[in-house]
C-alpha cells in the first residue's frame, strides 16, 4: 500500500528529471555550486531525456535583459572570487537574479575578509571579535525585503544563512522553511535546515512542502539523528522508486551502515561506489574508517595512494592518510595528517576525534583530552569523543572520573555495548559490583559487539562466589562465541570451559564435567587442567561404582545433585 | 556540510577555527586605551606640572596601567580630576592622531622617549613606566601593516565614539546602559559605529542580538571573573543574578572558548541554583581545559597536569558532597587520595583528608580521629587554614559529645590566635559564629548574644571589601539566626521580624544559606503559635520544618500532636525519634524527646514512671553541660515531685534551677518556673485549693508575689492558657487569704479569658 503510494509519488521520473535540470541551471547562474552539484548528481542517475522533452530555460523578463551585461560581468568576477568587485557592478540592478548575486557576493566578501582578518588580528582579545561585518547590514536589508514579501527562494535561503551566522537560530529555521516552500528543489536550503534540527520532535513539528525531495531530506535527517533503521528504509524506498544509480544514495546508505557498525554491508557499498565513481573523494574518510576497523592494510594503502593522486589537499584525503598511518602504528605521522585535515577545515569533527585517538596511542593524554574537547565543542553529540575522554581518564587511572564521560557517551548511544562494557569496567574498578553486573548484562542484551560482556559478567559472578550465575554466564558466553562463527582473538573459551568443568564436577554432574574437561584439552592453556579434571572424574566414578554402604542410603535432599543449570549440548560446538 | 563558503577555508595559521594569535610570543597588545595611557605618560614627562598634581598623577599610573581598558570618557575624567591641564593636553594629542592620518600615529610612536636612552627620566628601562613603554613599543613594532592600520582605525573609533555619544540620543542602547556599572564590561566599539544601521532598521532588533555585546579583553574578563567569584563567595547579593551571569559567561565563552576560568565560574554559578547537571559539566570542562594549559610543565610532578588531575577528582568529590551524594563523593575522594598518594603530594592529600572527615561528618558518623589526624598533619605541612578548620570541626564535634567547655573555648582561642596571625578573616567569622552557637547550646543566652553582636559589628577584613560591615557568609547567617531566636525567646517579636527581614534581603531564598534562616523563621513562628495556644496554626508549619530538617520536623510534629491530645501518635513518634537520635548522637534532641515523653506520662498520671526518664535526662544534660536543658529538666522533676505530693522536695529542687532560668532562660521558661514555684509554695504552705485545712499564711504571701510575676511574663507572650491558670490560682489563693476583692478581680479576669479561649481548661495538674 505504502509502496504503491510512493511509486505514484515518484512515478513521474521524467518530471523529476525536468525539475532537476531546470534547478541546476538556476543554481549555476547564482553561483550555488554545492546545490548544483547535488542536483546534477541526482539528475545523472536518472535516464536521459529525449531532445524535445528538455525543459525550456527560465523565462527571460525585461528586467533580466536590462541587467544582462552587468550580471554577466559580475558573475565572471564572482567566479574569480572578486566579490567586492562583483557587488559593485551589481549595485542598482533590479532583477531577482542580480539581486541575489549582489547580496551573495557581499556575504561571501564578508566571510572571506573575516577569514583573512583572523590571521591579522590585533591580539588575543580580538580572537573572537573577528566577524563578518557585512552580516548586520545584509540582515537589515534582507529583513526589510522579507517583510515586504519581495524575497524569492534563493534570497530567502541567503537570508536564512545570514540569520544563522548571527546566531538567530529560531528565525533562521522559519526562514529556511519558507525558502523551502518557495523553492523546494534547492537542496542547500534543506541542508542548512538539517543543521538546525536538533531532535525528532522538532523535525516533526516543521511544516515541510510535500515534494519528492522531502524524502531525501527525511532520510538525511534520520541518519543525522542516529535513527538508522528509518533512514535505511527511506533510502531503500528511494532506490526502488528509480534512483538506484544515484551515487549520493549509495554513499548515504553506506554511511548509515557504518553508523550501525554493519561493517561488511558498508564495505560492499563503498566498493560499489568506487567502481561507479572512481575519482570521488566525498565520504572516503568513512570508507577508510571501515577499512581501518577491519585492519585491511593493502586496501587502505591503495585508497590512500589513489586519493593523494586525485587531490591531496582535501580533508577526506588527509583523514584517509591519517588512518593509514595509524594502522601502520606510525601515530605521530597520523596525528600530523589529522592536524592538516583540521587546518583545511577546523570544523571537521571526525578529524578531531581521530586525532584524539592518535594522541592516546602516543600516550599523550593531555593532547588527547584537548582534541576530544574540541570535537565536543564542534558537536556536542559526538559520542566517540565522549567515549575517548572516558578512555583517557581511565588510562590515567581515574575510574570514577571517567564514569561521567562514559555515561555521556552511553546517553548518546544507548544501545551501544562498548559504552556499557566500559561503564561496567569502571564500576568494577570502583568495586560497585551491582552496577557493574547491570552494565554487563545490559551490554549483552543490546547485542555485544566485542563479545566481552558475558565473560566479564561471568568473572564477576565468580569473584562474588555466585557460582550458578557464573556458570550460566559462561555457558551463554560459549554459545555466543560459537554461534557467531568467526574466530575472535581474545576469546577465552578455555577459561569458560575450565570453570564449567569444575562447576559440574562440584555439583556431581560427572558426564557434563567430563565433556567440558575433554573440550578443555583442545586448548593449549587449559590442557593440563582438563586432563587433571578427567582423572578426578574417573576416580570419583570408580568410587561410586565400587559398592559401598553409601550406595544404599536413601537419596535425600542433601545429597541429590541439584541440577540448576541445564547441561550443555556441547556436541554442536566446533572449536 | 556544504556550507556556502567552504572553499574559503584554507588558512594555514588556523587551528580550532581561530588563529592562535600568540604565535609570536607577544603577551601585551596595543589598544587605543593603551595609546591614551602612553599619551598621558608622554605629556607627564614633557610638560611642567605642579607638584601636588604630579603626585596625584603618579598615584594614578599604576592603576591605569594594570586595570582593565576604560572608555575614553572615563579615562579623561580620571585624569581631569588630578590635573585638568594634562587631561586637555592628552585630549589634544589624541585628537591630532584620530583626526589626522595614519602617519600621525606612527609619528607619535616614534617621538615616545625610548627607555633605553633616557637615563635620567622616569621612563628608564627598569622603571614601571619604562617597562610598560618597552612592552608597548615592542608590541607596536611587531604589528604588520594591516594590523597597524586596524589599530589606527580602532583608535579613531575609540576617539570619535567618545564625542559622538552626547550628541546621539539613541546611540549605544545596549552597551551604554550597562556602561555605568563599575565592572565596565562593555566596549563601545560595536554600538556607535553602526548608527547608520540602526537608523535604517525600522524593525525592532531581536533581544538576543541586543544583548550580544562585544568581547572583553583578557584583562577585563579576568577582572570580571575574579570579582564575580569573590562576590559569589562572600556576598552573593552583589554578584550578578544567576541568569544574567550565565548569559555573560556564555557570551564570554562564545568569543573565547579557551577561557577555562569562565567554566569554573559557570560551575559556581550552577551550584548556586543547585543545578547538578550543569555544574558537573562545567567543572569537568574546566579541568579538561586546565589540563591543557598546564601540560607544558612536568607531566606528573608538583606542577603540570598531574596536579590538576588530583584536584579535579577532589573538586568532583566536593561537588557530590554538596549535593548530598555521599557515596559518589566517597568514590571520587578515594580516587583523589589514590592519585595524590601515587605522586606524593602531601598538600593535596591533606586537602583530601579534611574533605574525608567532612564527608564522614555529613554522613553522620564519628570522625574525631580522622579530624585529629588531619589537624596534626596540616600543622606539620604548615597549612594554617586547614589546621584551624580542622580544629573548628573538632570543637563542633566535641561540643556535641560533651567535652568540657573550657577545653573547647581554649581550642577556639588558640585557633583565633592563628587566624589573626595569618589574617584568615573567613575563619575568624566562623570562629565567632561557632562560639555563639556553643554558648547558645550551653544555655548562656547573654554570652551568645554578646558573641553574635561582636561578629555582626566586626568590619570585614577582606581587602576587596575593606571597611564594609558585612559579608554574606554562612557565619553571618548563623549569627543572625541566633540573634533572631534569642530575641524571640524574650518575646521581642518586632525585633525578630526586623532581623528576619534583613536576612531575607541579604540571603534571598534561592541562595546557598537561605535554608538556615528559613528554618529559624519557621521555628520561631511555631514556638509563637504554640505559646499562644494556636495549635492548628502551628500544624502546617511542621511540614515546612520537616522539609528543611527531618529530625526537627518530627519533634515538632510530636509536640503538636501532644498539644492536640493525640497522645498515642505523639508517643510513637517520640519513640522513633529517640532511637534515631541515639543513633546520630544528637544529645540535645534526646533530652528534649525525653522531656516530651515525660510530659506524655504526666497526662496519663504516670508521674512515677516519668521520674527515671527525667533523671536520665538530667544526667545527660549535666554531662554535656547543657544548662538550659538541665534547668528545664529540673523544672520537670520538680513538677513531678509536686504531683507526687512532696512539694517541699520540689521547692528545694527548684531552687537549683530558678537562678539560671531567671538569668538566661526564655520568658516562657521564666513564667513556667515561677508558676511552678508558686504552686509549690502554695502546696508547701498546706493549702488545699478548695480552701480547707490549716495553712501557713506567711509562706502563702510569697506565692502571691510569685504568681504576679509569672502573670507578667505570660502576658508578655500573650500566652492566654497559662495566664488563665495563673488567674485561677490567684483567685483561689486570695480567697483563702480572705482578700475577697482581689479574689473577685482575679476571678473576673479568669472568667474573661475562659470565655475568650472557649476550649475547656485542662486540669491544672497536668501541665508544667
Amino acid at each position: 500500500m505504502k509502496m504503491a503510494a510512493l511509486c505514484g509519488e515518484f512515478g513521474d521520473l521524467v518530471q523529476i528529471k525536468k525539475q532537476l535540470i531546470s534547478v541546476i541551471s538556476l543554481c549555476k547562474e547564482r553561483g550555488l555550486l554545492h546545490s548544483a552539484k547535488w542536483a546534477s548528481e541526482l539528475a545523472f542517475a536518472l535516464d536521459p531525456l529525449p531532445k524535445d522533452e528538455l525543459p525550456p530555460s527560465a523565462p527571460f523578463t525585461e528586467e533580466d535583459a536590462q541587467d544582462l551585461d552587468a550580471l554577466t560581468l559580475a558573475k565572471s568576477y564572482f567566479d574569480l572570487k572578486e566579490y567586492d568587485r562583483a557587488a559593485y557592478f551589481l549595485k542598482g540592478c533590479c532583477s531577482q537574479k542580480a539581486y541575489f548575486l549582489y547580496m551573495y557576493s557581499r556575504y561571501l566578501s564578508g566571510e572571506k575578509k573575516k577569514d583573512d582578518e583572523t590571521v591579522d588580528s590585533l591580539g588575543p582579545l580580538e580572537k573572537g571579535q573577528v566577524r563578518n561585518e557585512a552580516l548586520r547590514e545584509l540582515r537589515v536589508e534582507l529583513s526589510k525585503k522579507h517583510n515586504a514579501g519581495e524575497l524569492d527562494g534563493f534570497t530567502l535561503y541567503l537570508y536564512g544563512v545570514v540569520l544563522r551566522k548571527l546566531d538567530l537560530l529560531k528565525e533562521a529555521v522559519d526562514v529556511f522553511v519558507e525558502a523551502i516552500h518557495a523553492l523546494p528543489l534547492h537542496w542547500g536550503a534543506w541542508l542548512e535546515l538539517s543543521n538546525l534540527v536538533t531532535n525528532i520532535e522538532m523535525l516533526k513539528s516543521l511544516s515541510l512542502p510535500d515534494s519528492w525531495i522531502k524524502d531525501f531530506f527525511m532520510a538525511h535527517m534520520y541518519t543525522e539523528l542516529q535513527m538508522i533503521k528509518e533512514a535505511l528504509q527511506k533510502y531503500q524506498n528511494l532506490i526502488e522508486a528509480g534512483f538506484s544509480k544515484s551515487t549520493y544514495i549509495i554513499s548515504q546508505i553506506a554511511v548509515a551502515y557504518h553508523n550501525i557498525r554493519d561493517i561488511d554491508q558498508a564495505l560492499a557499498l563503498f566498493n560499489e561506489l568506487r567502481d561507479q565513481d572512481p575519482y570521488r573523494i566525498d565520504n572516503m574518510d568513512t570508507f577508510s574508517n571501515l577499512l581501518y576497523v577491519k585492519s585491511m592494510k593493502p586496501e587502505l594503502s591503495y585508497l590512500a595512494h589513489n586519493l593523494v593522486e586525485i587531490d591531496k589537499y582535501r580533508v577526506e584525503t588527509c583523514c584517509v592518510i591519517g588512518n593509514y598511518y595509524s594502522l601502520r602504528s606510525q601515530h605521530e605521522k597520523a596525528a600530523l595528517y589529522f592536524q592538516r585535515a583540521l587546518k583545511l577545515n577546523p570544523r571537521c569533527l571526525g578529524a578531531w576525534t581521530l586525532m584524539g585517538h592518535e594522541y592516546m596511542e602516543m600516550k599523550n593524554t593531555s593532547a588527547a583530552i584537548q582534541a576530544y574537547r574540541h570535537a565536543i565543542e564542534v558537536n556536542k553529540r559526538d559520542y566517540r569523543a565522549w567515549y575517548g575522554l572516558g578512555q583517557t581518564y581511565e588510562i590515567l587511572k581515574m575510574p570514577f572520573y571517567c564514569l561521567y564521560y562514559y555515561r555521556k557517551a552511553h546517553q548518546l548511544r544507548p544501545n551501544d555495548s562498548r559504552m556499557l562494557v566500559a561503564l561496567g569496567e569502571s564500576y568494577e574498578k570502583l568495586s560497585q559490583q551491582v552496577e557493574a553486573k547491570k552494565c554487563y548484562w545490559r551490554a549483552y542484551s543490546v547485542g555485544d559487539v566485542e563479545k566481552m560482556a558475558l565473560l566479564k559478567l561471568a568473572k564477576l559472578h565468580e569473584q562474588l562466589n555466585e557460582s550458578d550465575d557464573a556458570a550460566q554466564c559462561y555457558m551463554l558466553y560459549i554459545q555466543d562465541i560459537f554461534s557467531c562463527g568467526e574466530q575472535l582473538e581474545h576469546a577465552e573459551v578455555s577459561t569458560a570451559l575450565r570453570y564449567l568443568g569444575q562447576y559440574y564436577f562440584k555439583n556431581k554432574l560427572y558426564n557434563e564435567a567430563s565433556l567440558c574437561a575433554q573440550r578443555c584439552c583442545d586448548y593449549n592453556d587449559a590442557r593440563e587442567e582438563g586432563k587433571a579434571l578427567l582423572r578426578q572424574i574417573s576416580q570419583v566414578r570408580d568410587q561410586i561404582e565400587t559398592p559401598s554402604a553409601d550406595l544404599f542410603t536413601p537419596l535425600s535432599n542433601s545429597n541429590t545433585p541439584v541440577r540448576r543449570v541445564s547441561p550443555l549440548n556441547l556436541i554442536s560446538f566446533t572449536p | 556540510m556544504a556550507s556556502v563558503h567552504e572553499s574559503l577555508y584554507f588558512n594555514p595559521m588556523m587551528t580550532n577555527g581561530v588563529v592562535h594569535a600568540n604565535v609570536f610570543g607577544i603577551k601585551d597588545w596595543v589598544t587605543p586605551y593603551k595609546i591614551s595611557v602612553l599619551a598621558l605618560l608622554y605629556e607627564m614627562t614633557a610638560s611642567k606640572i605642579t607638584l601636588p598634581e604630579r603626585r596625584r598623577l603618579n598615584k594614578l599610573i599604576l592603576p591605569l596601567q594594570q586595570g582593565p581598558d576604560l572608555t575614553l570618557g572615563q579615562f579623561l575624567q580620571t585624569v581631569e580630576e588630578c590635573c585638568p591641564q594634562t587631561a586637555y593636553a592628552v585630549k589634544l594629542r589624541l585628537h591630532e592622531m584620530a583626526d589626522g592620518e595614519l602617519k600621525d600615529m606612527e609619528y607619535f610612536f616614534s617621538t615616545l622617549p625610548t627607555p633605553f636612552t633616557a637615563f635620567d627620566s622616569e621612563a628608564y628601562k627598569t622603571s614601571v613606566v619604562g617597562l610598560f613603554m618597552r612592552h608597548m613599543l615592542l608590541a607596536y613594532n611587531k604589528l604588520s601593516f594591516s594590523q597597524v592600520y586596524k589599530l589606527y582605525k580602532s583608535l579613531q573609533h575609540y576617539y570619535h565614539s567618545h564625542y559622538a555619544k552626547p550628541t546621539d540620543g539613541q546611540a549605544g542602547l545596549p552597551a551604554l546602559v550597562a556602561d555605568d556599572s563599575e565592572m565596565d564590561l562593555t566596549s563601545t566599539e560595536d554600538t556607535v559605529g553602526d548608527r547608520i544601521d540602526k537608523e535604517e532598521l525600522d524593525t525592532p532588533l531581536h533581544e538576543s542580538e541586543l544583548r550580544c555585546r562585544g568581547p572583553l579583553s583578557q584583562k577585563q574578563a579576568e577582572y570580571f571573573l575574579a570579582r564575580q567569584a569573590y562576590l559569589l563567595k562572600n556576598d552573593e547579593n552583589k554578584a550578578l543574578k544567576p541568569a544574567a551571569l550565565q548569559e555573560e559567561l556564555n557570551n564570554m565563552l562564545k568569543f573565547n572558548p579557551d577561557f577555562a576560568e569562565a567554566h569554573y565560574l559557570n560551575y559556581l554559578n550552577s551550584m548556586r541554583v543547585q543545578d547538578i547537571f550543569l555544574s558537573a559539566h562545567s567543572l569537568l570542562h574546566y579541568f579538561d581545559r586546565l589540563i591543557l594549559s598546564g601540560s607544558e610543565g612536568k607531566s606528573n610532578g608538583d606542577e603540570g597536569y598531574g596536579r590538576s588531575l588530583r584536584y579535579a577528582a577532589l573538586n568532583l568529590a566536593s561537588l557530590h558532597c554538596r549535593f548530598g551524594h555521599y557515596q559518589q563523593a566517597d568514590l571520587a575522594l578515594q580516587e583523589a587520595i589514590r592519585i595524590a598518594q601515587e605522586s606524593n603530594d602531601h598538600v593535596c592529600l591533606q586537602h583530601c583528608l579534611s574533605w574525608l572527615y567532612t564527608l564522614e561528618q555529613m554522613k553522620g558518623s564519628d570522625s574525631t580521629v580522622l579530624t585529629e589526624d588531619s589537624v596534626k598533619m596540616a600543622a606539620h605541612f604548615c597549612l594554617p587554614y586547614l589546621a584551624s578548620l580542622g580544629i573548628q570541626s573538632l570543637v563542633q564535634q566535641g561540643a556535641t559529645q560533651g567535652k568540657t567547655a573550657h577545653k573547647l573555648m581554649d581550642a577556639l582561642k588558640d585557633t583565633d590566635i592563628l587566624h589573626w596571625k595569618h589574617s584568615l578573616s573567613e575563619l575568624i567569622e566562623i570562629s565567632l559564629a561557632q562560639t555563639t552557637s556553643i554558648w547558645r547550646m550551653y544555655g548562656k543566652s547573654t554570652m551568645a548574644l554578646q558573641q553574635a553582636q561582636l561578629l555582626l559589628n566586626m568590619s570585614s577584613l577582606e581587602p576587596v571589601n575593606f571597611g564594609v560591615q558585612q559579608n554574606n557568609t554562612e557565619a553571618f547567617t548563623v549569627a543572625l539566626c541566633h540573634l533572631a531566636e534569642l530575641h524571640a525567646e524574650q518575646g521581642l517579636y518586632s525585633a525578630v521580624s526586623e532581623i528576619l527581614q534583613h536576612l531575607k534581603e541579604q540571603f534571598p531564598p534561592h541562595s546557598q544559606h537561605a535554608k538556615l534562616w528559613m528554618l529559624c523563621d519557621l521555628k520561631i513562628q511555631f514556638e509563637r503559635h504554640m505559646n499562644e495556644g494556636k495549635y492548628l496554626l502551628a500544624e502546617p508549619l511542621v511540614t515546612a520544618i520537616s522539609a528543611l530538617n527531618k529530625t526537627e520536623g518530627l519533634y515538632r510534629k510530636a509536640q503538636v500532636l501532644k498539644a492536640l491530645n493525640r497522645s498515642t501518635e505523639a508517643y510513637n513518634i517520640l519513640q522513633r525519634l529517640q532511637v534515631h537520635c541515639e543513633k546520630t548522637k544528637c544529645t540535645e534532641m534526646i533530652i528534649r524527646v525525653m522531656l516530651s515523653t515525660a510530659e506524655l506520662h504526666w497526662e496519663s498520671s504516670g508521674f512515677s514512671t516519668a521520674l527515671p526518664l527525667l533523671l536520665q535526662a538530667l544526667a545527660l544534660a549535666r554531662q554535656h553541660h547543657l544548662q538550659s536543658l538541665a534547668s528545664e529538666t529540673i523544672l520537670h522533676l520538680a513538677f513531678t515531685q509536686l504531683m507526687l505530693g512532696v512539694p517541699e522536695q520540689a521547692l528545694s529542687v527548684l531552687h537549683e534551677a530558678i537562678e539560671p532560668v531567671l538569668a538566661h532562660g526564655a520568658i516562657m521558661d521564666k513564667g513556667r518556673a515561677l508558676l511552678l514555684t508558686a504552686r509549690c509554695q502554695i502546696a508547701a504552705a498546706g493549702f488545699k485549693l478548695n480552701g480547707q485545712g490549716q495553712a501557713d499564711l506567711r509562706s502563702a504571701v510569697f506565692g502571691v508575689d510569685t504568681l504576679n510575676e509569672a502573670a507578667a511574663y505570660f502576658s508578655k507572650l500573650n500566652c492566654k492558657e497559662r495566664l488563665r491558670d495563673v488567674y485561677y490560682l490567684q483567685a483561689q489563693l486570695h480567697r483563702s487569704l480572705g482578700q475577697t476583692s482581689q479574689s473577685n478581680k482575679s476571678a473576673m479576669l479568669f472568667r474573661l479569658l475562659d470565655q475568650e479561649l472557649q476550649s475547656p481548661a485542662p486540669p491544672v495538674s497536668m501541665r508544667l
